[in-house]
């Protein structure tokens, strides 16, 4: 029982990662309705910024985070405008091969710049444990729980109540609508795809600490980010959340459970089996196949 | 001359035309340009340029046999090293236990693939755009985890083998120059294949379901069905190249035969060159595969990711600048040039139509019969109770005030929407009644309909467009344009024939619809809103064509709010408002009717009148 508690309380502080990552890309998915192939990549540029910071300006990953940030932001709203705008009249594959050889270009220039070393910022306050009532958890893990929640709960807040979230919700329902009510949309999916891309920036700052830079880690997270996203319902922000929760706990338990090399095909297949029979969603919040 | 032709076996008279087509300068120069790939490689003789050429003809394979699902059938798969990988791992498995020649064993894989292409298609083809190239991912992701879980079968992360076996029963050479033939015979089989599928119904219909998939329906097409052919025919080759790249590497992991990067190589060459043109995927290998090895060959493990930064870059700049490829953009161009060649220019002789399928029945007969057809969207009944019964050789008009649902009536005895309760039976050409369950299945019943709101496959011409609609009835590319030519004429589209769909103004569109549909030959044709959109003289010569259609046998409905058109048109006119029929009847009657004003002009007006 007591490996039980303790996985699932992995479970969902490995969850918190994952719904951070993946608020971002259901917001760009949910308002520009472009799926963003290069979501991971965004993640390693921001964990290689977060290190060259540490290393250079020993920076602590956590006040990183505000610089990185705002890089992520501005890197977003560039892919928007020069990448992602002039292709939005364009067949919907021509925007997914974009995406794609936008990643492909990034994880291959990483290579290219860093090798495939490992590098990592060592930071002992943020790897050490503390005891819970019996269960360990990791002080890193709790901090990003905490930012997933916060993050979740200051969307919310800026979408349901400041001007730039109502525009923000209008076109994301009904973009010809929105234009005619004089909301200037592309200027709204510039900024809705740089809110995207800063989340991974906040998630690169947090994620530092406990897991090492490659150029291939962004494929890693963002491929579990889109099982959370599939499963939460596409565009749904707080079924992200959710789905982030139960692809962290089926993680942990499948890893301890079936085997440790198979949990991934675990939430591969629910994955699969969520697109073909329920793509909805899992709390039915959106439409898969539109 | 006829007779004789009939006679011989239609493979015979397809071999002779491939002899006389070698004078065409379309074909002899595309002969020439893919024989360079085994010159030059002869030529220069150094194991680097013959490295180089094998690499290039094998990735060519791949993303020819990538561009007949990904480019034809529009469905972008990003895990297609799916089949190459078990392309290559049955074969070298069977080698490895069963000392099974490659040649054989190559075969297997490839059948073994046709099945998971199955697996992997029948579910996630309903998936739309970027969902179902996740799956597809999702699904390659799951194949390479397991291969590396059950290492006892595949020697797992830590790579199998192949047994070394000189030979060419073994597919395994010192001289490298033989790879070099057997890869260039694939990518030759490979390119036939595509080149096949591109000249024939099956191409057509992969277009027609990538542009329009209702439309596609509504011309007798089973879009599963289709899709499903491309991915068969798509994930055998894969694998047989899969197969034969293993026994040249000689080293199979999991990480290199099911990649994902890989993968989205293969259909960054296919975008690059041309996606869905047959020559595109080879170009597009041409261009960026010996750019990425020339690197490797000579900056060394310094190069590590430059070739991919390089691809990535160029792939982001092409869907910037030339979304249509290399061959999309200047194919046509290159084209009109060839075809300047001695033996050029187009003289495809006039073909005779063969004969339309002929209608039989008595006139008057109940030929398609809808009861009590109720259809509720959520809290909205959109028909209640409706049953029409429709005569042979009538032309039956529905009106009714906007959102009557004189649409949802269409989809519905069309097979486009299943009633929520009610039942629809249709007189087949055989005669037997029969209750159809889908739209194709309706269509090819011979129940022919048009959309109101028009759906044109945008990137095929007029003439392409009706083809889609004869290729029901005639299977064969020749017989199916003579047929499409005839109807163009009948509807007056022969002028515009070779101009792009999307280019055509409403009208043209409308005409272009009731075309496509004559096409498939139908016994009953619902017509929904032909006339909206057209000029004067055009709704005369409408009017004037339906009664043509009527007259050589074909049943009609339509819907229409051009009052005086249908009032002269129609034999009987049926009323329809919220969702009910209130009134059916002689046309002279109907208009009279004190409900049918009400509908239409409201009760203040009826009151006013003193009806």
């Amino acid at each position: 029982m007591d490996v039980f508690v303790q996985l699932i309380l992995n479970g969902i502080l490995l969850g918190s990662m994952y719904a951070i990552i993946s608020v971002g890309l259901t917001l760009i998915f949910g308002i520009v309705r472009v799926v963003n192939f290069a979501h991971g990549e965004f993640l390693m540029v921001g964990m290689y910024a977060v290190y060259l910071l540490a290393a250079n300006l020993g920076f602590h990953p956590y006040v990183s985070a505000v610089p990185i940030v705002i890089l992520l932001f501005a890197m977003g709203a560039l892919v928007q405008r020069f990448i992602i705008q002039p292709l939005l009249g364009a067949d919907e594959h021509i925007q997914i091969f974009a995406m794609v050889g936008l990643s492909t270009a990034l994880v291959n220039l990483a290579l290219l710049i860093f090798g495939a070393d490992l590098y990592s910022v060592n930071t002992p306050s943020v790897r050490q444990s503390i005891a819970f009532g019996g269960y360990t958890l990791l002080i890193g893990q709790l901090v990003m729980f905490f930012c997933a929640l916060a993050l979740v709960a200051g969307l919310h807040f800026f979408m349901q109540t400041t001007p730039l979230g109502r525009a923000i919700r209008a076109t994301a329902q009904n973009r010809n609508a929105a234009l005619l009510m004089g909301v200037r949309v592309n200027r709204i999916y510039i900024f809705s795809f740089g809110l995207g891309a800063a989340c991974v920036g906040l998630a690169s700052a947090l994620l530092m600490p406990l897991y090492p830079v490659t150029p291939t880690i962004g494929t890693y997270f963002v491929l579990t980010a889109f099982v959370v996203v599939v499963l939460g319902g596409m565009r749904s922000m707080y079924g992200a959340f959710a789905g982030a929760m139960i692809i962290g706990i089926v993680d942990s338990l499948s890893g301890y459970y079936i085997a440790p090399d198979l949990k991934e095909v675990v939430y591969f297949a629910i994955f699969i089996l969520i697109l073909i029979f329920k793509p909805t969603g899992l709390f039915g919040l959106g439409r898969g196949t539109e | 001359m006829t007779a004789k032709a009939l006679a011989t076996p239609a493979a015979a008279r397809r071999k002779s035309g491939l002899l006389s087509r070698l004078t065409d300068p379309r074909v002899y120069c595309s002969l020439l340009a893919l024989s360079l790939l085994l010159i030059i490689p002869v030529a220069i003789d150094s194991p680097f340029i013959v490295h180089v050429f094998v690499t290039i003809c094998v990735f060519a394979a791949l993303s020819t046999a990538w561009n007949i699902v990904g480019g034809y059938a529009g469905q972008l798969s990003l895990g297609h090293m799916v089949f190459y990988g078990i392309g290559g791992y049955t074969t070298a498995l069977l080698i490895q236990h069963f000392s099974l020649s490659p040649w054989i064993g190559m075969w297997a894989g490839a059948a073994l693939s046709v099945l998971v292409g199955i697996g992997i298609g029948y579910p996630c083809f309903r998936l739309r755009g970027p969902f179902f190239s996740l799956a597809t991912i999702a699904f390659l992701e799951v194949v390479r985890l397991l291969a590396i879980h059950f290492h006892g079968v595949t020697g797992g992360a830590a790579g199998l083998i192949v047994p070394l076996k000189l030979g060419w029963q073994w597919m395994i050479f010192r001289e490298k120059i033989n790879y070099l033939y057997i890869a260039f015979g694939l990518l030759l089989f490979a390119m036939a294949v595509s080149w096949a599928i591109r000249n024939s119904k099956l191409g057509f219909y992969l277009t027609a379901v990538r542009e329009r998939e209702d439309a596609a329906l509504a011309a007798g097409v089973s879009n599963t069905r289709v899709k499903l052919k491309a991915v068969m025919i798509s994930a055998g080759l894969t694998s047989l190249v899969g197969s034969f790249h293993a026994m040249y590497i000689t080293f199979l992991e999991p990480a290199t035969m099911f990649s994902l990067a890989t993968s989205i190589e293969i259909a960054m060459f296919s975008l690059i060159g041309g996606l869905g043109t047959v020559a595109g995927p080879l170009l597009g290998t041409v261009l960026v595969v010996p750019l990425a090895e020339l690197a490797r060959g000579w900056l060394g493990a310094s190069a590590n990711g430059l070739h991919g930064f390089v691809y990535g870059t160029v792939l982001v700049l092409i869907t910037l600048t030339l979304p249509g490829g290399l061959a999309g953009t200047f194919g046509p161009w290159v084209v009109r040039w060839i075809d300047r060649l001695p033996g050029g220019g187009t003289r495809r002789e006039e073909y005779e139509a063969p004969e339309a399928r002929p209608i039989t029945g008595t006139p008057g007969e109940p030929i398609l019969t809808a009861e009590n057809l109720v259809m509720k969207f959520g809290g909205l009944t959109a028909t209640d109770n409706v049953s029409i019964t429709l005569h042979r050789g009538e032309i039956l008009g529905i009106i009714g005030p906007n959102g009557a649902g004189k649409t949802t009536i269409f989809n519905q005895i069309s097979g486009f929407l299943k009633p929520t309760s009610g039942s629809i039976s249709v007189v087949g050409p055989d005669g037997a009644t029969r209750t159809p369950v889908s739209a194709d299945e309706f269509a090819r019943l011979g129940v022919g309909r048009t959309f109101q709101i028009v759906q044109p496959f945008g990137k095929l011409t007029v003439l392409e467009n009706i083809m889609v609609g004869a290729f029901m009835r005639h299977a064969k590319v020749d017989d199916a344009r003579a047929a499409a030519l005839r109807v163009a004429r009948l509807v007056g589209l022969e002028d515009i024939k070779d101009v792009e769909a999307r280019n055509l103004p409403i009208g043209g569109l409308k005409r272009l619809e009731v075309a496509r549909t004559l096409a498939t030959e139908p016994s009953i044709l619902l017509l929904d809103e032909v006339m909206a959109g057209q000029s004067q003289s055009d709704t005369q010569r409408m009017v004037q064509l339906i009664r043509t259609i009527r007259d050589s046998g074909v049943t009609v409905i339509a819907i229409e709010h051009n009052m005086q058109a249908i009032m002269s048109l129609s034999d009987r006119i049926v009323v329809v408002d919220s969702g009910r029929v209130i009134a059916q009847g002689d046309p002279q009657e109907v208009v009279k009717d004190r409900r049918v004003i009400e509908a239409y002009l409201g009760e203040d007006f009826v009151h006013a009148q003193g009806i």
